[in-house]
């Protein structure tokens, strides 16, 4: 057989393969939130879990126990929604600035974004900016999008070379993050410094249903969009001119998803605070599995960008008896070492 | 004509690279750009093919403005191959040739016949059909520059731009792949520092000084002692090579400046 007859069925054989993956991969995001809901200080069995989803999806009604079915649909369905939307859009995002950057570091809060959030969020806790009027949420929102402004103007529009951002974005963080320390420092009660930190390291504690429809209403879209854009972030492989020369219209494509990225990332930190680490190691670990090729990268770095977090939120709860880890401990804690063993083990042939 | 300039200039940070440069390439020919460092030879190389926005003048394809052409239209007739470009990614050849494809695939179009076709003539253009699957970061620069062009050809162009593409490779990889860019039938405009390579490989020369058109025209009528002694401020003797048939430039030494010839052995 010729190189040439040879080369479609190959492609096509690979694509079934990562459809299968994709697959694999979705059984196993359900049976960890299966989990998520199951596991916790009141455990609740695997199958009342499945009958309560089931009953709320209107497709049978068995009869369960009431606090079991209430603890389900009240607290730790949506909570396990959320960690799964958050890690998923935080890991795209990561992948998405990994590329239009060409930097492996590059990860949501190289954009200062974090930093900007627990600005707006700080400033409505303990300043009390708005009166009330605004809620923490909305606060932590404008500020990471403040913020990225900020970083955007510093690194003189969106068109500018990679390493700008990243530096606009490094001294970004350091503005947010002093004035944070300083009206932490200065204005703050202990109580109100230790739900601050509570919330900085990030915690899935507070969420409820309306927080599951704004996540799902801007991880989807933003899936579907980034989606289009693959093969254009495959053109960054060499860089922005390259991609330029091959076609891609660079400064549209680069503030299209900048903004996704930006909005994304917005809605995650003021939902559930800054959590480190997904954004910067699971696209690295989708890349391990699947490739560079952003059409499987994508979907790869979100569902395990899910699964991770789900996960990590099973860990954050039962560690400790009787009290709950902030959920960015928990994905530093088991983030970093992962990290260090991918770097050891994907390290280039010398 | 294929590429033509029209007076083109550009600035950048208020000093001026290109400086009124005019000039047209006739197409199947290959076209070398010299001159010194910093003369402007990468700037116009974008400037033709738009990565850089002219601040005066006009460059056309056939006729039709570049400007009036969008990134995509641009990129399914030219190609460039930039300096010695690389990448951190896990990627092998065959993804980078494959990079070819996209000015002719739409967003939601899947690979097709057509593109496997393209892909596979150019990995055999360049030799590299049996070294598909190899990880760009097990090749040599010279095998990379290849890879290049293979990406370039991929995307079926009717003119090639090469910026420096014998940069940092030793003389046999420089001289196989000017070998291979002289054998395509596509036109090829390329920025080139080594005068003989030029004189041996192209058919047109333009040598460029601080952004200016010094001289155009064939190896022959640009490669002159006086031209090269006014560009590049060093002597010279050029002569038909009896080896090889082509201009030769040899490079004399300055006064004081010490040669292997002129070195008295150390007894």
């Amino acid at each position: 057989m010729s190189p040439m007859q040879d080369h479609l069925p190959r492609i096509r054989h690979r694509q079934g393969l990562h459809l299968g993956l994709i697959v694999l991969a979705l059984a196993v995001l359900v049976l960890a939130m299966a989990l998520a809901v199951s596991i916790g200080e009141i455990h609740i069995p695997l199958a009342t879990t499945f009958k309560a989803l089931s009953n709320a999806l209107g497709m049978s009604e068995y009869s369960l126990d009431r606090i079991h079915e209430s603890i389900i649909r009240e607290y730790r369905l949506s909570r396990t929604l959320v960690a799964a939307c958050c890690g998923a859009g935080l890991a795209l995002c990561g992948a998405i600035l990994q590329a239009l950057l060409r930097n492996p570091l590059a990860e949501p809060y190289v954009l200062g974004i974090s930093a900007g959030a627990s600005t707006g969020a700080v400033c409505i806790m303990v300043l009390g900016i708005g009166g009330g009027a605004v809620g923490l949420s909305l606060g932590a929102f404008l500020g990471a999008l403040g913020a990225f402004a900020v970083v955007l103007a510093l690194s003189r529009g969106a068109s500018s070379s990679p390493n700008r951002i990243i530096l606009a974005g490094v001294a970004g963080s350091q503005l947010f993050n002093a004035l944070t320390a300083w009206v932490i420092s200065t204005s703050a009660s202990a109580e109100q410094v230790r739900g601050i930190m509570f919330w900085l390291l990030g915690n899935l504690g507070g969420v409820r249903w309306p927080d599951v429809t704004l996540a799902l209403a801007v991880v989807l879209p933003g899936f579907v969009i980034c989606l289009l854009f693959a093969r254009a972030l495959d053109a960054f492989t060499f860089g922005q001119d390259a991609a330029a020369a091959l076609g891609i219209p660079v400064g549209a494509v680069r503030l299209i998803l900048f903004a996704i990225t930006a909005l994304m990332t917005a809605t995650m930190v003021s939902m559930v605070g800054a959590i480190g680490f997904v954004g910067l190691v699971i696209p690295h670990a989708a890349r391990f599995i699947v490739g560079t090729a952003h059409v499987r990268l994508l979907p790869a770095s979100l569902l395990i960008g899910a699964i991770f977090m789900v996960l990590a939120d099973i860990v954050s709860r039962v560690i400790l008896p009787h009290q709950s880890l902030p959920i960015g401990v928990v994905t530093a804690l088991v983030g970093a070492p992962v990290f260090a063993m991918i770097l050891y083990r994907a390290r280039p042939p010398l | 004509m294929s590429i033509q300039a029209h007076g083109v200039s550009w600035s950048t940070a208020g000093r001026l690279i290109v400086d009124n440069v005019s000039l047209a390439i006739t197409p199947g020919e290959t076209v070398g750009l010299l001159g010194p460092n910093g003369s402007g030879k990468s700037s116009l190389l974008r400037l033709l093919c738009g990565l850089r926005r002219v601040t005066d003048g006009v460059v056309t394809f056939d006729d039709a403005p570049l400007a009036q052409l969008s990134r995509r239209e641009v990129a399914r007739r030219l190609a460039l191959v930039e300096q010695s470009a690389t990448t951190d990614a896990d990627v092998t050849v065959l993804d980078v040739v494959r990079l070819g494809r996209t000015p002719w695939r739409s967003m939601l179009a899947g690979w097709r016949e057509e593109d496997s076709a393209a892909v596979e003539q150019a990995l055999a253009q360049v030799g590299m059909t049996t070294r598909r699957h190899q990880s760009w970061h097990t090749l040599s620069g010279g095998e990379r520059q290849r890879v290049h062009i293979a990406r370039a050809l991929a995307q079926r162009p009717q003119e090639l731009l090469l910026d420096e593409p014998t940069n940092h490779l030793d003389i046999q990889h420089q001289l196989e792949i000017l070998a291979l860019v002289r054998r395509l039938s596509t036109t090829c405009v390329m920025a080139l520092h080594d005068l003989n390579l030029a004189a041996m490989f192209c058919d047109q020369l333009v040598l460029l000084k601080q952004g200016r058109v010094a001289a155009a025209g064939t190896p022959e009528s640009v490669l002159t002692s006086q031209r090269i002694f006014e560009v590049y401020g060093v002597d010279t003797v050029i002569e038909r090579s009896p080896h090889h048939g082509c201009l030769h430039v040899h490079y004399l030494p300055r006064q004081g400046m010490s040669t292997q010839a002129s070195l008295t052995p150390y007894v």
